[in-house]
């Protein structure tokens, strides 16, 4: 996509989305449903960082979302915090979560690393679940909101603001996660999905990248985990356990794995479908299932995947002489000028 | 310009494949500023020995000395820091990438800026940009910098991945079956390639091949294996003319044009 146009859609999305109070009415969607897709597509955001981008199965992500819920709630539970204070506290469990976990992961490739992923995101759901005296065990813990950091007054946060909230912090993260993926550290991730062993032979600790990799994935989390937390004030195990962060891999396979709106797309899918088709049946994972499946079979490259190879300029073709130019335009032993 | 001092030397190199001994007790010194080349029959070890000498994996025994450092259990990344550049049978590049951009990951690996979260500007820019030029200008592909590597032909994605192994400014390059797969055309111009590694770069090669017209005329030293086991190591001549390297070789014909 050209730069300009790129510039264009997303400045178009983002206005779509500021209007979003007056035009969720319109489509009789709740305002704190479409502050719920802004806030899931951060965490979808953290997935395709590692799957999308750098190539591991992160298939445990829902770990650092719900390390960072419940570091909101139990902060808001038993300490004097403000509205800030509870989303930084849940983004430094979710950070440490990631610094204690990512030792164990780097050497990881492949389905091991997935299958750790799950097990340690599992670890923490039981933890959470058995652990009954401090997180209230199977029934969660209700997280009302704490009110704004103001020096005098203290300001209630009401749904409007949440909206606000999420959407600023959302447009700063996509911001943030396209320069990312577009700065040497963001195409050395590349490098390391296409070809790790030649990542390596050019001199490069892949192992170093992938860790730096996982801890920008687990804050990223554990911020949407927070935001999540004061959205529904909720916190309950299941934000930890291995459905939830299978959710988010399945949103950034529908939006379309390695591209940067993709996250955003696959949130809005998944978050806005789970909400109409769940108040029709019971089985809306049905449905899920079966987009999920068409798009695997049909656009394997998500939505915006697709969309992007439609965009982009069809390859050339070959002709002969293209191929071998590198070969004949110079015999043996004139080449080489200029090292 | 061949010296005498050692870059790269292997003692008693062993590694088993189950029970297979892939390579039994193999010993090679390379010297600074030699073409030398690593020959023998399918499934004599070649590329399990380099493997061992690149750190792709670790000998069961023996011992590898690198610019008089011991690199036997060096991890792979590191010796490349130390100034070893490989090539794969198998061109190992970044598919979906550029050419340009293939070449540049490498580029910016060395100058140690891989991992900025921004593209720097000025002169670092300038200087990872002239190198990247000056790496596509030698294998000549500066005309196809912008396009996708999976689209080039088999020949092209040698090349770059040889600008690849240059890319971390090595003074010794492991290229591993470097004209497998290729056409005849395309031979001669990787065999210029190579000369010009030491010619005009100064560089040391290490190389394994099977193309024995190849290497008799690229070599100043051949090693040869056969079944994992040193067979014979010396100059072209001397391994043309060595019954031992004749027989291992029979009915294949290889060096009945010698």
């Amino acid at each position: 996509m050209k730069a300009r146009t790129e510039l264009i859609a997303s400045a178009a999305v983002v206005m779509v989305f500021a209007a979003g109070p007056v035009l969720s009415p319109l489509a009789h969607l709740d305002i704190s449903i479409v502050s719920e897709v802004l806030v899931t597509s951060i965490a979808v955001m953290s997935v395709n960082l590692l799957l999308g981008y750098t190539g591991l199965p992160a298939f445990g992500n829902a770990a650092y979302f719900g390390l960072g819920a419940y570091g909101v709630a139990l902060s808001v539970k038993y300490l004097d915090v403000n509205f800030i204070e509870s989303i930084l506290i849940g983004i430094a469990a979710a950070f440490l979560g990631g610094l204690i976990l990512a030792p164990f992961l780097l050497r990881r490739r492949g389905i091991y690393f997935g299958l750790l992923s799950i097990a340690f995101g599992q670890v923490f759901y039981f933890i959470a679940y058995r652990y009954t005296d401090v997180t209230g065990g199977e029934d969660g813990m209700n997280v009302p909101r704490p009110p704004l950091a103001l020096p005098s007054a203290h300001v209630a946060v009401n749904e409007l603001a949440m909206y606000y909230l999420a959407l600023v912090l959302f447009v700063v993260a996509v911001i943030m996660f396209r320069g990312l993926v577009r700065s040497p550290f963001g195409r050395t991730l590349i490098a390391i999905r296409q070809n790790e062993t030649r990542a390596r032979y050019l001199g490069l600790n892949t192992d170093r990248f992938i860790f730096v990799a996982l801890l920008i994935s687990a804050t990223m989390a554990g911020l949407s985990g927070a935001m999540f937390a004061l959205l529904i004030n909720f916190a309950d195990p299941l934000r930890l356990d291995w459905h939830q962060s299978g959710y988010f891999v399945l949103s950034m396979i529908l939006g379309g794995a390695g591209t940067v709106w993709g996250s955003l797309v696959g949130a809005f899918i998944y978050v806005i479908g789970h909400d109409i088709i769940s108040t029709i049946t019971q089985w809306w994972q049905i449905f899920l299932g079966a987009l999920f499946v068409a798009c695997v079979l049909f656009f394997p490259r998500g939505i915006l995947g697709t969309v992007d190879v439609l965009l982009r300029r069809s390859p050339q073709a070959f002709t002969d002489d293209d191929v071998d130019a590198a070969f004949e335009a110079h015999a043996p032993g004139e080449v080489g000028r200029g090292v | 310009m061949a010296s005498d001092a050692i870059l790269l030397e292997a003692r008693g190199i062993s590694k088993v494949f189950g029970g297979l001994r892939a390579v039994d007790d193999v010993s090679l010194q390379v010297r600074e500023g030699t073409i030398h080349a690593l020959i023998g029959p399918n499934g004599a070890g070649k590329t399990t020995f380099f493997n061992a000498i690149s750190g792709f994996a670790f000998p069961e025994r023996g011992q590898v000395t690198f610019r008089g450092t011991d690199v036997t259990r060096t991890l792979n990344w590191r010796r490349v820091a130390m100034g070893m550049g490989r090539t794969f049978q198998t061109p190992s590049i970044f598919p979906e990438l550029t050419v340009d951009e293939n070449v540049r990951l490498g580029v910016r690996a060395h100058a140690k800026q891989a991992f900025h979260l921004r593209t720097p500007g000025g002169a670092a820019k300038a200087a990872v940009d002239g190198r990247v030029d000056e790496l596509l200008g030698f294998v000549n592909l500066t005309a196809q910098r912008d396009r996708q590597l999976s689209e080039l032909a088999h020949g092209s994605q040698r090349l770059c991945e040889i600008a690849m192994s240059l890319s971390t400014d090595p003074v010794l390059v492991l290229l591993d079956e470097p004209m497998a797969g290729l056409a005849e055309a395309e031979t001669d111009r990787i065999m210029g390639v190579i000369r010009d590694l030491r010619l005009r770069l100064g560089l040391t090669v290490l190389f394994v091949e099977h193309n024995m017209r190849v290497v008799l005329s690229l070599a100043d030293r051949i090693t040869v294996l056969d079944r994992g086991k040193l067979l014979a190591e010396g100059t072209p001549a001397e391994i043309a003319a060595n019954e031992a390297v004749r027989s291992a070789y029979l009915g294949e014909g290889v060096l009945d044009h010698v």
